[in-house]
């Protein structure tokens, strides 16, 4: 479907500059009409579907680089500018943003901010609201504001970086954020092993608390989704599941942690840790980064692989990417009918989720399912009363991402 | 004894021994460690749980008077004064460690406990809380996330809000939420609002903190210069070379003359001013770092770069950089510490202004910095009986945090607005962002009764209300 049947919109626009936006808000504000934010369109499909026709407001055309502080290791955007942009011009100074972003060639800066996805690197790293240290938005009712400054340590009132990140559109348009960068590291590479079962599987795991080694991501891969993918197809075939620990760092860091965990896991059995070295580790970590699952569910670490034997007990042909390390579990439902869908996420998922503590969120809607709100985020929390009354100030009319998240 | 009808209340739900309302008993809790401004409460309570908190705010809620949360009382910027009187909760007495859980990677404790007992309980499992502020032998983790306090180690490890994944907290009318500790993606971090919300949001009874792994091995060097500006070119070199060291910290001269005085460590007192630079992670990458850092040292004019020798003389020299605000008693009868932030390539020139507005102003101001960060905390060193020397410190350290403002950087990197710098809040931010944040308080308390007279000037000004 094309972003303007997705969001039913009546029109498009693309303000050519930051003041544009605040403009655009406040004419759709005249007569209550909605306004949809589109950034590089990766993530139309996260939350529920809006339902009533409104306009669509483009960032596309916000695409400059206010100011990359390269000494100060912190750069200035707009919303609009493309991620992997963003990552060539940062590399140009052996710099990087450490998120993960899915389709970085064309997903934007303040997508990825208003979405604040999960990557494997969060282990680590954290999300997008670990580097947003400024930023600038129109509320809803077309008024500009700001938040943080450019400085890496800011204790100055409330943190509206770590608000507006995350927030899906629903508070404000995001128009510019300054970014906290990192040094690129010199090398990366990640070490495999098979799991037979998941009982080894959680052995590994736990035991991955005492490593001396620092891993950035600990990921755990299973089900057939892969099984046509050039680079991992080959490395599932045949197991349980298989578990990726990768490090980043100096080349003498990241040696010495390979052989480091490689040397652990033999003393646990592990019979053979495959390496992947530097040379190839690049694609795997795109790789790891692409998987699209439906359905992200996060508990705590330590019921990670627990959560996963129940799903497989709910769908057996489920395909699913954990961040094992954060408790984050990305999966990707068997093939079913839309019905179907909705009512083993609702019925029998859910209820599951939420038994042993955790929570599931739909992250993309397939074809042909309609969900509500409460299917799509599950329970409402204790803060529901708080956002909502955040929501109200910022957008008291609803013109931002309407339905879009619980509000 | 005629008690008030506020104390009445509060004893009959607290119990009377957990409710102080003598004025000697008062006088105790009528400032912080900002002391330049004193107010007492009208009463104080000790609740020893959650719900007990939450009683003594709903007592406040009817009475319709201020709720001051208050862990150890270590704030530098008036956080913990009762401006407009009120009722100081103290939450010292919720101090469990409810749970350790290496497994997940985290800890749960009640606001009340203090920062060092959670390491000490820690260091047994081969992990610690990374934020370590130099109160932390005091402060509680309650003030820490309220502050979101920093500390040396947060160059590499980020500040409070980076290790927090859950918390309770009790919100203006009494109600008890649970945020977290489940790691979200979606929706709006409450919790990232609620650090760093200095109690304007909530009262924070329980948090749920990230354990972060101790590092394998450590490379702390102090490196000596005969002038700060040839340490601070060094600092911003080394950032701008992409290097984040787990610590990088700036004493001048008259702090290590202090600190000498106190402990003998052996600082040598004709230098300028020594860096302290602690590189940490596996010991297979930190020799090769370390040179590096050595290199661009001498190349800055370092006089000499000597490494720690032993753990022992490690945990010494941390001793003592976080003791100098302490040993500076030795210098002047009193002091008041600052807190500014800027760009990191612009700390060599915040450091000269603030030399430079010493001299113009007439007080004594000496540098410590977190300075990878470009977090300065120049020290006024004055004669608190005299109150000529506190209005010069005064007037001293509003113009250098307008100077902090102008070079592109922030009237506080960790200690928080508090009172002190609520009249900075404008210079700093335009009208529109500060109602953006007048949003989010009354979104939180829409009674104001929350540590009112803090954070946001004039927060009860009545113009943003929802639905215009």
């Amino acid at each position: 479907m094309s972003t303007t049947e997705i969001l039913s919109l009546t029109e498009t626009i693309a303000p050519a500059d930051q003041a544009a936006v605040a403009s655009v808000v406040r004419d759709a504000g005249r007569d209550g009409t909605p306004v949809y934010l589109i950034g590089g369109g990766t993530s139309l499909d996260y939350g529920v579907r809006p339902s009533i026709p409104g306009v669509g407001l483009s960032l596309r055309n916000l695409d400059r680089v206010i100011d990359h502080a390269a000494d100060d290791m912190t750069i200035t955007v707009e919303a609009g500018v493309i991620m992997a942009d963003l990552t060539e011009r940062l590399a140009a100074k052996r710099q990087r943003l450490p998120v993960d972003v899915r389709l970085p060639h064309r997903a934007t800066i303040g997508g990825v901010a208003a979405t604040n996805p999960s990557g494997p690197r969060r282990y680590a790293h954290g999300t997008i609201r670990d580097y947003v240290i400024g930023i600038t938005a129109v509320d809803g009712r077309g008024t500009t504001f700001s938040g943080g400054g450019r400085v890496v340590k800011n204790a100055a009132g409330y943190d509206l970086c770590r608000l507006m990140a995350g927030s899906l559109g629903t508070l404000g348009v995001i128009t510019q954020a300054t970014l906290m960068v990192r040094p690129m590291p010199e090398t990366s590479a990640l070490l495999a092993c098979d799991l037979p079962d998941f009982t080894e599987a959680e052995r590994l795991l736990a035991a991955l608390v005492h490593t001396k080694t620092l891993p950035v991501a600990i990921e755990l891969l299973r089900g057939p989704a892969r099984q046509d993918d050039p680079v991992l197809g080959p490395m599932l075939e045949g197991n349980v599941a298989r578990l990726f620990v990768g490090f980043e760092g100096s080349r003498p860091e990241v040696d010495w942690m390979i052989g480091q965990l490689g040397e652990e896991w033999r003393e646990l059995g592990v019979s053979t840790p495959m390496t992947v070295p530097g040379s190839e580790a690049g694609l795997l970590w795109d790789w790891l980064a692409e998987f699209c699952g439906e359905v992200q569910i996060t508990v705590r670490p330590s019921t990670t692989v627990d959560m996963i034997e129940r799903l497989l007990r709910l769908d057996p042909g489920s395909s699913i990417q954990a961040h094992a390390g954060n408790g984050v579990i990305r999966v990707r439902l068997s093939p079913r009918a839309p019905d179907d869908f909705v009512a083993l996420l609702a019925n029998r998922l859910r209820p599951e989720v939420v038994g042993v503590g955790g929570k599931a969120v739909v992250l993309c809607c397939p074809d042909g399912v309609e969900l509500t709100g409460r299917e799509v985020w599950g329970p409402p929390g204790d803060g529901a009363t708080v956002m909502q009354a955040i929501k109200d100030r910022f957008d008291p009319d609803g013109l931002l991402n309407p339905g879009r998240f619980v509000f | 004894m005629l008690y008030s009808p506020l104390v009445r209340d509060l004893r009959k739900q607290l119990g009377r021994e957990n409710v102080l309302s003598a004025p000697s008993e008062l006088a105790v809790y009528d400032c912080d460690a900002y002391t330049i401004e004193k107010t007492p409460p009208d009463a104080v309570v000790f609740p020893s749980n959650t719900r007990q908190v939450a009683e003594a705010v709903k007592v406040c809620h009817r009475h319709e008077v201020p709720v001051v949360p208050r862990g150890a009382g270590t704030s530098l910027a008036g956080g913990c004064l009762p401006v407009g009187g009120g009722v100081v909760v103290m939450l010292t007495r919720m101090n469990r460690i409810v749970e350790i859980n290496v497994r997940d990677r985290l800890a749960v404790v009640e606001a009340g406990v203090p920062n060092i007992r959670l390491n000490r309980a820690l260091a047994p499992t081969g992990y610690h809380f990374a934020p370590d502020p130099s109160s932390q032998g005091a402060s509680t983790i309650g003030g820490n996330v309220a502050t979101n306090a920093g500390g040396p180690h947060t160059l590499k490890y980020g500040v409070t809000v980076n290790h927090v994944l859950g918390l309770e907290a009790v919100l203006g009318d009494g109600s008890i939420v649970q945020l977290g500790p489940i790691e979200d993606v979606a929706g709006l971090d409450l919790i990232g609002l609620l650090v760093g919300g200095e109690g304007t949001l909530g009262i924070v009874t329980k948090v749920w903190v990230r354990l972060t792994p101790n590092p394998q091995a450590y490379r702390t060097m102090r490196a000596v210069f005969d002038t700060i500006d040839d340490a601070t070119q060094t600092v911003s070199r080394i950032i701008a070379a992409g290097i984040i060291p787990a610590a990088m910290e700036l004493m001048d001269q008259a702090i290590m003359k202090a600190i000498e005085e106190a402990f003998h460590f052996g600082f040598p007192l004709d230098a300028g001013a020594i860096l302290i630079i602690e590189l940490d992670g596996p010991a297979a990458g930190l020799d090769q770092q370390a040179e590096r850092i050595v290199d661009f040292c001498h190349s800055c004019g370092a006089r000499e770069v000597l490494h720690a020798a032993s753990p022992e003389e490690r945990a010494l020299l941390w001793k003592c950089r976080k003791s100098a605000a302490g040993a500076l008693g030795r210098l002047s009868p009193s002091y008041f510490t600052q807190d500014g932030v800027v760009p990191r390539t612009r700390l060599p020139e915040i450091i000269r202004r603030i030399v430079e507005i010493g001299a113009k102003h007439q007080v004594q101001i000496v540098n410590v910095a977190h300075a990878g960060d470009g977090n300065v905390h120049p020290v006024m060193l004055v004669d608190e009986r005299d109150p000529q020397q506190v209005d010069r410190a005064m007037a001293a350290g509003r113009e250098l945090l307008l100077e902090c403002i102008h070079c592109g950087g922030s009237v506080t990197a960790e200690h928080g607005i508090g009172v002190e710098k609520i009249e900075l809040m404008d210079r700093l931010f335009a009208r529109e962002d500060l109602q953006a944040m007048a949003r989010v308080r009354q979104a939180f308390d829409p009674n104001g009764q929350l540590n009112p007279g803090k954070v946001l000037p004039d927060t009860r000004s009545p113009a943003d209300q929802p639905n215009h």
